[in-house]
């Protein structure tokens, strides 16, 4: 998981004016021969800026996207299991070690972000905003919500930024065993007792709206990307990242008999798009700016893990210190 | 010409809206290690990314960690700590980044350094040769001369061999764990039989 449907900064016309014209332009031509741009390259601020946030974005939504998976480990149906999602939030922690470090390179230090995460000033992934209540939540986590992640992930790892690509691609191989996790658990449950499909069906219900915000606002309303597309630092359109998802997802969920809680819902032949309802982006910003039902805990988890960390991390950096009984 | 590959040496002239509002936490930050890993006995070291540690063992290990699960299994893996890198500038085009270098090894051999080499742009860099020079600028004249370069090099990174922490390979069995562990294999989840069998039950 889960770089989805990233938020990028308002920009001013003003952006640019400060960069050097001929630097920018031999940049621009970089990009478009296909070049990667490396950490001690020049780059325009504003690329480095929008760069930083969404990597540390994506990085943000790995950690804060393994706690409703992690707090089923324990409970997840069988020894088997457990294993598999143990070894998949572990992964999903890495990536948010590999993302860390690939933000770093453009300057912006790993404790500046982990305290932007834990004081609100950075956002992760909104869909972690809402509850994993039963086990099958967590399969539709796996198997779905990393499904929109990797068309994302895909689509970026072919960016300009060196450093992103790379991380990306190390990511993308291990979400290919998130995924086969995660649909092998829907089919187990989808093809299963009449309760486990009915837990199932459930989940679909309870997710589909948020799996439809993940990619974020639709291009019709969001901030005009134009330049950060021409800098590949955005690849894909949020709707194209959409439509992607739905063309490669629905008819997955289809076939195991699962239904799709929007009777909009189609793919027109004609033009080859899916059709869906408007999803509700009040909502999407509401929860966004810190208004859903999980905000405040998924925040409270990571600020105690800090706190509880500290130790730790001032331990490791005196080695040699000896405890001392004090005197009185 | 060369310079630290360690972003905290010049912050880059970040806007200052990226300036931390908790001032600097000193205790908080580590180093950074870049590590590098061994795919293949006889294959170079190659860059696989970061890791903050408080010292060279501990890197090493967060490295194992970090970059050799998921059935990325190497045979060796060493760090080096970040400010130890010295970061050549990246070339445009074809252009090779030796061409660029001015003046004439010196012929001294006071220290050895290792060479790591970007041939292929946006891959990672590659051990390429060890050198013996003055100092690091002179390192990259003597590599210029000494290291065969059977393909354009848009990027150097050199550091000294002492720098380099590094496996035993004594130890080499600590890389046969992960054989076992198939449930973290795509692999190890089949679906087309059930999903068959589940739709010509419905049909
Ligand atoms: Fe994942
Ligand atoms: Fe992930």
């Amino acid at each position: 998981m889960y770089g989805g449907g990233n938020t990028f900064e308002a920009m001013k016309a003003t952006a640019l004016v400060d960069e050097d014209p001929i630097k920018l332009a031999e940049f621009e031509a970089r990009i478009e021969r296909g070049e990667k741009i490396e950490p001690s390259d020049w780059m325009p601020q504003l690329y480095r800026k929008q760069l930083i946030r969404m990597i540390e974005q994506h990085a943000h939504s790995e950690i804060i996207g393994a706690l409703p998976e992690g707090t089923w480990i324990t409970r997840a149906p069988g020894f088997k299991r457990k294993l598999a999602l143990m070894a998949k939030v572990q992964d999903e922690v890495g990536h948010a070690q590999l993302l860390y470090g690939a933000a770093e390179t453009l300057g912006k230090s790993r404790e500046d972000m982990i305290q932007d995460l834990i004081n609100g000033k950075s956002k992760y992934s909104n869909i972690f905003n809402y509850p994993a209540f039963t086990w099958a939540d967590s399969c539709f986590i796996s198997w779905l919500v990393d499904a929109g992640a990797i068309v994302n992930q895909v689509a970026n790892s072919k960016g300009s930024y060196g450093p992103y690509c790379r991380a990306l691609e190390r990511i993308c191989a291990e979400e290919s065993f998130h995924l086969k996790y995660g649909h092998h658990c829907v089919i187990h449950l989808a093809t299963g007792t009449k309760k486990q499909r009915e837990m199932m069906q459930a989940a679909v219900n309870r997710w589909w709206a948020p799996m439809m915000h993940f990619f974020g606002p639709s291009d019709k309303i969001s901030v005009h990307s134009e330049i950060l597309m021409k800098w590949k630092v955005k690849m894909a359109s949020n709707d194209e990242c959409r439509q992607q998802f739905l063309d490669m997802y629905v008819p997955k969920i289809w076939e195991l008999g699962l239904t799709i809680p929007d009777d909009k819902l189609m793919k027109n032949e004609a033009t080859g798009q899916w059709e869906y309802t408007e999803p509700d982006w009040d909502e999407f910003k509401r929860v966004i700016n810190g208004d859903g039902p999980c905000n405040k805990e998924r925040l409270a988890v990571r600020r105690k893990a800090e706190e509880r960390g500290r130790w730790v991390r001032e331990a490791l950096l005196a080695p040699k210190a000896k405890y001392v009984t004090p005197l009185a | 010409m060369l310079e630290s590959l360690d972003p905290r040496v010049n912050r880059l002239g970040l806007p200052d809206s990226f300036g931390s509002p908790f001032g600097s936490s000193s205790l908080d930050q580590f180093e950074t290690y870049e590590a590098f890993v061994m795919t293949k006995p006889g294959k170079p070291f190659e860059h696989v990314g970061i890791v903050h540690a408080p010292n060279e063992e501990m890197a090493w290990l967060f490295s194992k960690e970090q970059y050799t699960r998921r059935g990325m299994i190497y045979c060796a893996l060493c760090v080096i700590k970040t400010e130890n890198v010295k970061v050549s500038a990246v070339t445009d085009n074809d252009l090779d980044v030796y061409t660029t270098i001015e003046g004439e090894y010196s012929g001294q051999e006071k220290d050895s350094f290792e060479v790591f080499h970007l041939i292929k742009r946006g891959k990672q860099h590659k051990h390429s040769g060890s050198v013996m020079a003055a100092d690091f600028e002179d390192a990259m004249r003597s590599a210029n001369q000494s290291i065969e370069r059977p393909k354009t090099v848009y990027n150097v990174w050199i550091a000294k061999t002492e720098d380099i922490f590094s496996s035993d390979e004594e130890d080499a069995d600590i890389w046969d764990t992960l054989k076992e562990k198939k449930y973290r294999d795509a692999i190890d989840y089949k679906a087309a039989d059930k999903i068959k069998a589940f739709k010509e039950e419905q049909a």
